[in-house]
């Protein structure tokens, strides 16, 4: 086809286009170095190269430091239990407790761990401050499990069905069940225990009797702040102050005073973890009813003679339950 | 240049004629040999006169009118081509100096531009350290990493409610924190003053001067960006301003701490602990001996830890021990016993409380906390404790010199003595020119006076 005539231009040129429609905006005197020779992209190359290593100079050269072996927490058995005993206590019935833990702890694959409770350096203070170093040391020795439950040598577990982790340790089902803005001491403390914690952030369960916080039942989770937490509880400052009641009056006193423990502590009703089958228990939630994972003795604790007889009746229960 | 537009009371002298050397200038228009007619070019001349400009410039008077052809040909301001040099060289200059600076030109011309990048260079880096910019630098995380470090002083120490200050007291608080405040400009850190008065801060009790670790709190949430803290007391001078922190202490944090302290144990702390019970970290005498897990490095003088200038890292731990640090309980049994408050708990702690050792990492004294001789020995002569001027230790802490010493004396000497050391070499010069001076002028005068005394 052609015409006579060439066709008209357009009286409207179109506007400037863009020289470069690459998405990256080079400024022209960047891209004028660019376009130089192959030595020129060489210099520039090893140039970019070294800022770089400059850059980066600041985060390389690890050292590795000494050689502790590393065991991730959460690669062992989750729950060890761990109960004091006394070796100076009846033969027998120190080995009906161990076997009840026992029996618990086979059923959920949990383990378990009974020190004597002289072998710790306590000195002169009340041998109840053994539990401190015992749970200490448990953790020592299973560096790979999560969660430590100490239970008093005068508790028992009458309920081995309930697995720990779904009835309490689970962080959703923590941030269900935790009591919070109570009193940390009953009936009117100052200090009282915080709201919105995240349940994954709790690294120390405990409940609450009548008259205050009690470590006779409690649940700590393996890390650094256990170490923090054991160790400024252990502490010989604590230990020789006379608290009337030893380790509980220094646990209630370190809580209230150090926000740093507050804010990992999750008070739980106290049939949850530790209910009375005798003793002052609290009286919203505190007293043993059929079905309670733990029945507790406290008073038997003090004069412990009498434990092996109060024990009895609930030992004859959980032996009709294996029947 | 003002060029009289009558060089002689003669006369306009004809350019043309008295310049040989003038090869190629154009022929003047005024060239008439006659000197004393007034000439059309002489009337102009003087009427530009009052206008205060030349309407032409008559060439080729003096020196610079002689050479300036030659000159410029060889100057880098001529577009001259290598043609026209090879003329100019051709010629036989009259003067010696005239050919060297010929050459030195050329030359110049020649290396422009090598020459050129290196003034570039020059003034870039001029510019760097003359602009805030090189304080920019410093401090920016990326590249100095200065916003990282945050120095607290404590002021006013003692001063409140307990005693009130002289003029010496606020002397030496004075040149402190200007010693300081240049220090941390100078790097791009950030500096805290913090009041230490004594107040009655709590109701229920009275916790005379426990605030140390208040305050490093309250510094760690002033400063979020910040990682390293370091506390530094009011009698402290930093001898050295042009250390950095990163090179002094940080990069060679490895090699320059101690984390098993016993290295140096004036305390005679048992150490590793041997508790079964305690796992093997808290065990080792060095912690994992990372560096990454150091989160307080203490200084260490003849009696165990001074506080006077420590570090403290923002961490989960160290949140902990400041938490931990005060006690009520301990504060009861042992406030009349500790005697330095904040340092002999955090001893009491470190021996007592296993979670804390392996985090804390002990630093030689004199990298941080030089002593003056007077603290921890009179002569002042322990290579582990104080300062030495030959060595250039960084600060002095006059630790201790309210009690019987004088601490406004000390500062003002130690203050004179590192701006001796830190002279740049004019400075040098200059001292050294007045001292030699006044050496001679002390000679000449104990010879007068020897000679008085033989008469």
């Amino acid at each position: 086809m052609h015409f006579a005539m060439p066709p008209r231009k357009t009286s409207h040129p179109p506007p400037y286009a863009a020289r470069n429609q690459s998405s990256l905006p080079i400024p022209p005197a960047l891209k004028n170095l660019f376009r130089g020779g192959k030595l020129r992209t060489l210099a520039l190359g090893i140039l970019g190269f070294l800022t770089l290593v400059w850059l980066l100079r600041g985060s390389g050269g690890r050292d590795t430091g000494v050689n502790i072996p590393q065991i991730p927490i959460g690669s062992g058995p989750p729950v060890v239990i761990v109960t004091t005993l006394d070796p100076k206590a009846d033969a027998t019935w120190a080995g009906k407790i161990k076997k009840n833990r026992e029996d618990y702890a086979k059923k959920h694959g949990y383990l378990t761990f009974f020190p004597p409770n002289d072998q710790y350096p306590i000195g002169s203070s009340p041998k109840t401050w053994s539990k401190v170093p015992a749970v200490r040391h448990a953790m020592t020795l299973y560096p790979g499990s999560t969660f430590f439950w100490y239970l008093d040598s005068a508790a028992l577990i009458m309920n081995p069905s309930i697995d720990l982790q779904s009835h309490i340790l689970k962080a959703s089902r923590l941030e269900e069940i935790m009591i919070t803005n109570e009193p940390v001491v009953p009936p009117d403390s100052v200090i009282k225990t915080f709201g919105n914690l995240k349940g994954d952030r709790i690294d120390f369960v405990v409940t609450q009797d009548k008259e205050g916080l009690v470590p006779t039942s409690m649940i700590i989770r393996n890390g650094e702040w256990a170490k923090y937490f054991l160790d400024a509880w252990f502490d010989p400052i604590y230990r020789s102050y006379n608290f009337q009641k030893a380790e509980s009056h220094a646990l209630e006193h370190i809580v209230q005073w150090h926000g740093t423990m507050l804010a990992k502590l999750a008070l739980v009703p106290q049939n949850l973890l530790n209910s009375y089958a005798t003793g002052p228990a609290n009286p919203k939630f505190g007293k043993y009813k059929e079905g309670d994972l733990v029945a507790n003795f406290p008073s038997c604790a003090r004069d412990k003679a009498d434990c092996a007889n109060e024990h009895q009746a609930f030992f004859d229960i959980l032996e009709r339950k294996d029947e | 240049m003002s060029r009289s537009p009558s060089p002689r009371p003669g006369g306009w002298s004809s350019p043309g004629l008295n310049t040989p050397y003038d090869s190629g200038g154009r022929s003047s228009p005024f060239a008439n040999g006659s000197s004393n007619n007034v000439t059309w070019a002489s009337a102009q001349a003087r009427s530009a006169n009052v206008k205060g400009y030349t309407a032409f410039t008559p060439r080729n008077q003096g020196f610079f009118g002689k050479h300036f052809r030659r000159l410029s040909t060889s100057l880098p301001f001529s577009y001259g081509d290598k043609e026209k040099l090879g003329r100019g060289r051709g010629y036989q200059g009259n003067s010696r100096i005239m050919q060297m600076l010929n050459r030195i030109g050329w030359n110049l011309w020649r290396l422009r531009k090598p020459l050129g990048t290196i003034l570039a260079i020059l003034l870039v880096y001029i510019l760097f350290y003359v602009t805030p910019l090189h304080r920019m630098y410093r401090r920016s995380s990326w590249f100095g990493g200065g916003s990282k470090f945050v120095v607290i002083l404590a002021a006013n120490q003692g001063g409140g409610v307990m005693e009130w200050k002289g003029p010496r007291e606020w002397a030496i608080e004075r040149d402190s924190v200007k010693n300081k405040k240049k220090y941390t400009q100078k790097w791009g850190y950030d500096l805290e003053i913090v009041d230490m008065s004594t107040k009655k801060r709590y109701a229920h009790e009275w916790r005379e001067s426990w605030e140390k670790v208040d305050t490093i709190r309250n510094a760690m949430r002033k400063y979020p960006r910040a990682e390293w803290f370091w506390w530094l007391d009011t009698n402290t001078f930093i001898m050295e301003p042009t250390y950095s922190l990163q090179n002094h202490i940080f990069k060679q944090l490895k090699d320059i701490t101690y984390r098993d302290i016993n290295v140096y144990n004036p305390l005679n702390i048992s150490h590793p602990l041997t508790d079964e019970y305690l796992d093997p970290e808290t065990r080792s005498p060095i912690g994992d001996g990372k560096v990454d897990s150091i989160n307080m490095i203490v200084p260490q003088d003849c009696g165990g830890f001074n506080l006077g200038s420590f570090l403290v890292r923002r961490s989960v731990w160290t949140d902990r021990l400041f938490d931990i640090w005060w006690d009520p309980v301990g504060y009861e049994q042992k406030h009349m016993e500790w005697e330095h408050k904040e340092q002999d708990a955090l001893e009491y702690m470190y021996k007592n409380q296993p979670w804390i050792r392996p985090h804390v990492a002990f630093i030689h004294q004199r990298k941080i906390n030089a002593f003056p001789p007077g603290a921890c020995g009179e002569k002042g002569n322990d290579p582990h404790i104080h300062y030495h001027e030959n060595e250039r230790d960084f600060l002095v802490n006059m630790a201790g010199c309210e009690w019987g010493r004088d601490c406004w004396g000390e500062m003002y000497k130690y203050r004179q003595l590192s701006n001796r050391l830190n002279r740049n070499p004019w400075e040098k010069v200059k001292d050294w020119i007045s001292d030699s001076v006044k050496a001679r002028r002390d000679a000449k005068k104990k010879k007068e006076e020897e000679q008085k005394k033989t008469n």
